[in-house]
């Protein structure tokens, strides 16, 4: 089954998606855009001259397995319509999908049922649980549809009814459980199968706070108990930074941005990002990692310490606490250093939304401030030290 | 497809340009004129010029049309066409209507009745077995269990029939786009055709009797249960085919294990309209030789006997009303006893124990049908009282009988034959323009054409006199009891079982009070239509006045609107699409409705559909039903032409 198709970027046998300049445009011309002049158009433009609409534009990126991959972006986005190419639920325009190294775009109808039944599975917005049907036959369906004899299947349901907690619901209907229920039987649908791949489009975005933070938790559990590769997509930053090891951000179609969430956060690639970042609590994303460096010359060094992987908030105790900067300690290997100043730079952005803001804020003060803070300040440089 | 042109007309806009803009006012005109047309030609003395359509055409086809009858009549036992297709679904069907006959036969009058119970509990709850014991119990007592039985054979044959054909269609038409768009008109054109004119082309094929009864009630029964699948297919959640599909189903698989089971109950709804309407036509069909309940209606209605006709009525009414409380609560499963899943088995196999037990008991003491002399003929009380009642106010009906038709109705149709041909399609025409744009202009004017060619124009124009009048009776006392209804709780909670009750009716039982209140002739035959057309006309008319936004009736009190105004300026006028709909639904039932009265002597369109099947001149009989086409084709889009575009 496996094409083995050589990948210019990066070994496949790492890579679970990879994606390759996918285009999915809907209209009538929508096979007109793509390979001419009109391709490097703006969305406007190409809807103007000939009537179809850009969703997804020469959008690539590769999912490693174990991962979760968020995709964020606001409604309109793209970002479900780029989901759903990657099983072809619709039928991308042009590009390439590799699923474990084989073409998705090349597979038969039947090799394609084949993917969807035992590799991918999906959970989606809204459920799309059948209303007619009991909880264990919802959850079953994936085995049903490719002749899982029914004790088997029933056994397997009931296990996964049981991981997502809703044991005693099995013979109950959908309609009868409240929305977080029901999602979690969507999910027990989609673990049923043991697929390599979960994809979520907006699981939690119609649920309440609550219920969606405990949703959250679920996923991060059972993904890191099942280890199964996700792609995640979301329109909640929050949720984005909760739960993704990498984040893509999708605007009008495109990726602006993909990486960890600290450098999203801590860098984003353009204003869109920065403005979009500019709310969150940067305290509780950038980590010791993020923000460490070398030691200064006749620093005290022997601080705390702490893993690279700490987020700032959690770095703060012990800073007030001892004048030393903390050590940034990996399996007894020390990496660097995060002092008071670090931090304190750190909230300070935080506060004030762009860096600009805030050197112009230093350089007013400038001679107001003692030497040697400012010095530090400068010390400390803009956070590009990242020393993984 | 084509959305109706809003022509430059303006007629609809209501507001500027004064009265001369407005539709009413413009059709004023035009019929003036067409008045002034017929005086004209009359004063002439009828000139051939301006007088009715010529009939030489219309006479080269129908005599063309005979040839071909007379060839099919000569071929029907050696053109292979008919050897090995139409003869053998003839054969086929023949037998079908017979052994299910003889099945119910061999069941034995309790065996059914114990079976039809049952079932009836199980699908409906108690209450609606007890219908179908009443039911079966007007069977056996009014002796016509086994006319009953074989419109039952009949009826489950050709749902069959529909149901093989239109479930197919249905999920076609539900899971294909450009199918549905291509379906669509053919069904649309299916449901304004009057049930007579569906009589002849089925008897040219397959001969006069039960198979041709079989195969015209599959078709007249075929387009709810097509477009109610496809409905209910489209309907389905995309969110779960989407999730399916997503989990590898296979398209067989989307239709089996998620479309059909969440489309069931809609789908069931569809089948039971179907089953409705093969009800009302199998009874239709006993025009072409259908036996059954039917045919002991026609039989009395002929001989004017009001108290048979009255006793077949009761039967074929407790059928209609009995067969639509079942499949209904079948559909939408509100009265259903809820028997718990580990149970389901033992009851259905206890049901089937009884009622073997009780068919070998039939059996043994030798019982078949219901005995004849156990019957209670209730024809001659009925007759009776008829008479009785015919004495006291037979006087009025016969005198309203009788204005009527010198006063009105008489009048018309001299105006329709007796103005110049070229003048009455210039007038549908301009109607058609003036209530729905060019399209529907053009199409009037073809329509009309199409029946003077047709060679029955005088007919024609005489059915259509009777529709227009039917329809303006319709109309004003359909907005009188709508108004009512609307405005009154009690009487709404009164009309509405009745409304029901009276839309479940086979349309042919409609004849039976009118005979009984003004004789034969071209007044009952108006009175059947207007009591056939009311209901829908007023529930359309209560609806729309319901559904007038609460607030906008609050504003316009708050400006101290009396009821009347309230009435004329603000609820009618927000009602108009309600009303709009309700001529529509009106007059077309109205039509198919006046057809069907040449049975009890309303001559026109009608009896020549009957007497060409009499009397074998199949021509006459085929250019009537299409002429009948014509007129509703032209009636449908004249009433329905502007609403498309407002809505």
């Amino acid at each position: 089954m496996s094409t083995q198709r050589t990948e210019p970027e990066g070994n496949l046998s790492d890579v679970t998606f990879s994606v390759r300049n996918l285009w999915k445009i809907f209209g009538k011309n929508a096979d007109k855009v793509v390979g001419t002049d009109l391709e490097k158009a703006d969305s406007g433009a190409i809807k103007a001259q000939t009537g179809a609409t850009v969703a997804v534009r020469d959008v690539s990126f590769d999912v490693r397995p174990g991962e979760i991959f968020v995709v964020m972006g606001l409604s309109g986005s793209g970002k479900s319509t780029l989901i759903r190419c990657l099983t072809r639920l619709i039928e991308p325009t042009s590009g390439q999908i590799l699923l474990d190294g084989e073409d998705v775009e090349q597979a038969s109808e039947q090799r394609l049922r084949e993917l969807r039944r035992r590799k991918v599975a999906m959970v989606f917005q809204h459920f799309g649980l059948l209303p007619n049907r009991r909880i264990i036959d919802n959850v079953a369906y994936g085995l049903e549809i490719r002749g899982v004899p029914r004790a088997e299947r029933y056994e397997r349901a009931r296990e996964m009814i049981g991981m997502v907690g809703l044991s005693g619901h099995e013979n109950s209907r959908p309609g009868q459980l409240s929305g977080g229920m029901q999602q979690r039987v969507g999910l027990a649908r989609a673990l049923a199968v043991d697929p390599q791949v979960l994809l979520f489009d907006e699981p939690f975005s119609a649920l309440d706070p609550l219920i969606r933070r405990d949703m959250q938790n679920e996923v991060v559990r059972l993904q890191k108990e099942l280890d199964k590769t996700a792609v995640f997509i979301t329109h909640d930053l929050q949720e984005a930074l909760k739960l993704g090891d990498r984040i893509a951000i999708m605007r009008d179609g495109e990726l602006v941005q993909v990486g960890t969430p600290e450098e999203v956060v801590g860098r984003p690639a353009n204003a869109y990002v920065a403005d979009f970042t500019s709310d969150v609590a940067r305290t509780s994303v950038l980590t010791a990692r993020w923000l460490m460096r070398e030691a200064f010359p006749e620093e005290d060094t022997d601080g705390p310490s702490v893993e690279p992987g700490t987020v700032l908030s959690q770095v703060l105790p012990l800073l007030s606490a001892s004048v030393a900067p903390v050590r940034v300690e990996e399996n007894g290997e020390l990496l660097g250093f995060v002092g008071r100043d670090d931090v304190l730079r750190a909230i300070a952005e935080d506060q004030l939304e762009d860096e600009g803001a805030f050197e112009a804020i230093v350089e007013d003060n400038a001679e107001d401030l003692p030497a040697t803070a400012a010095e530090d300040g400068h010390g400390g440089t803009t956070p590009s030290g990242n020393g993984g | 497809m084509t959305q109706p042109v809003t022509t430059s007309s303006g007629a609809a806009t209501g507001d500027g340009g004064g009265v001369w803009r407005r539709s009413w006012f413009q059709a004023l005109i035009v019929l003036a004129v067409l008045v002034a047309g017929y005086w004209v030609s009359r004063t002439l003395g009828h000139p051939s010029w301006a007088g009715g359509f010529p009939t030489g055409l219309g006479d080269g086809f129908m005599s063309w049309l005979d040839g071909i009858y007379a060839w099919i009549v000569e071929n029907r036992n050696d053109s292979p066409l008919f050897l090995y297709f139409f003869n053998y679904v003839s054969v086929g069907l023949g037998s079908a209507v017979v052994l299910i006959n003889q099945a119910l036969d061999a069941l034995t009058w309790v065996g059914v009745t114990v079976l039809g119970v049952l079932a009836a509990w199980r699908a409906a709850g108690w209450r609606v077995a007890l219908l179908v014991l009443v039911t079966f119990g007007v069977f056996a007592l009014s002796g016509l269990w086994n006319a009953s039985m074989t419109t039952l054979a009949l009826i489950i044959t050709s749902v069959f029939i529909a149901l093989l054909f239109g479930l197919p269609l249905g999920v076609l038409a539900g899971r294909s786009e450009r199918f549905y768009r291509w379906l669509r008109p053919v069904l649309d054109f299916m449901q304004i055709m009057p049930a007579f004119a569906y009589l002849l082309p089925f008897v040219l094929l397959f001969g006069i009797g039960n198979p041709a009864a079989s195969v015209v009630t599959a078709v007249y029964a075929l387009p709810p249960v097509v477009r109610i699948t496809a409905l209910a297919l489209r309907e389905v959640p995309e969110g779960s085919i989407e999730a399916a599909t997503s989990l590898g189903s296979t398209p067989w698989q989307i239709l089996t294990k998620v479309q059909l089971p969440l489309a069931k109950r809609t789908i069931l709804l569809g089948v039971n309209q179907t089953i409705m309407l093969a009800v009302s036509m199998v009874v239709i069909a006993s025009v072409i030789g259908a036996g059954g309940l039917g045919d002991a209606i026609f039989q009395a209605l002929s001989k004017v006997n009001v108290g048979q006709a009255f006793q077949a009525g009761l039967a074929i009414v407790m059928l209609a009303i009995a067969m639509d409380r079942v499949t209904g609560a079948v559909g939408n499963g509100a009265h259903t006893p809820d028997v718990p899943e580990r149970l389901r088995m033992p009851v259905l196999g206890g049901g089937l124990a009884v009622v073997v037990a009780t068919v070998v008991f039939g059996r043994l003491f030798g019982l078949g049908g219901w005995p004849r002399n156990w019957a209670v003929d209730i024809a001659a009380p009925v007759n009776a009282v008829n008479d009785a009642i015919e004495g006291v106010i037979g006087g009025a009906t016969s005198a309203v009988g009788t204005w009527m038709l010198t006063w009105v109705l008489s009048p018309l149709s001299e105006v329709l034959t007796g103005a110049p041909w070229w003048l009455v399609v210039l007038v549908a025409a301009a109607l058609g323009w003036i209530f729905g744009g060019v399209r529907v202009a053009v199409i009037s004017a073809l329509s009309f054409v199409a029946v003077g060619l047709l060679g029955v124009w005088n007919n024609a124009m005489d059915t259509l006199s009777q529709v227009l009048v039917a329809t303006v009776l319709t109309l004003v006392l359909g907005v009188v009891l709508g108004v009512l209804m609307s405005r009154n709780d009690v009487f709404a909670t009164i009309l509405r079982p009745i409304l029901d009750a009276m839309q479940t009716l086979p349309p042919f039982v409609y004849l039976i009070p009118a005979v009984a209140l003004f004789g034969i002739g071209r007044v009952p035959a108006l009175a059947a239509a207007v009591i056939f057309a009311l209901p829908p006309v007023i529930r359309l008319v209560n609806d729309g006045i319901r559904g007038v936004p609460a607030g906008t009736v609050e504003a316009a009190a708050s400006q101290g609107s009396t009821p009347w105004q309230m009435l004329t300026k603000v609820e009618l006028p927000l009602a108009r699409g309600s009303l709009l709909l309700a001529v529509n639904q009106g007059i077309i039932l109205i039509l198919s409705m006046v057809v069907m009265g040449a049975l009890v002597g309303a001559g026109s369109l009608g009896f020549d559909v009957v007497f060409g099947l009499a009397q074998n001149q199949l021509g006459l009989g085929l250019a009537s039903g299409l002429a009948i086409v014509g007129l509703g084709l032209f009636l449908d889009r004249v009433t329905q032409g502007r609403r498309a575009s407002h809505a």
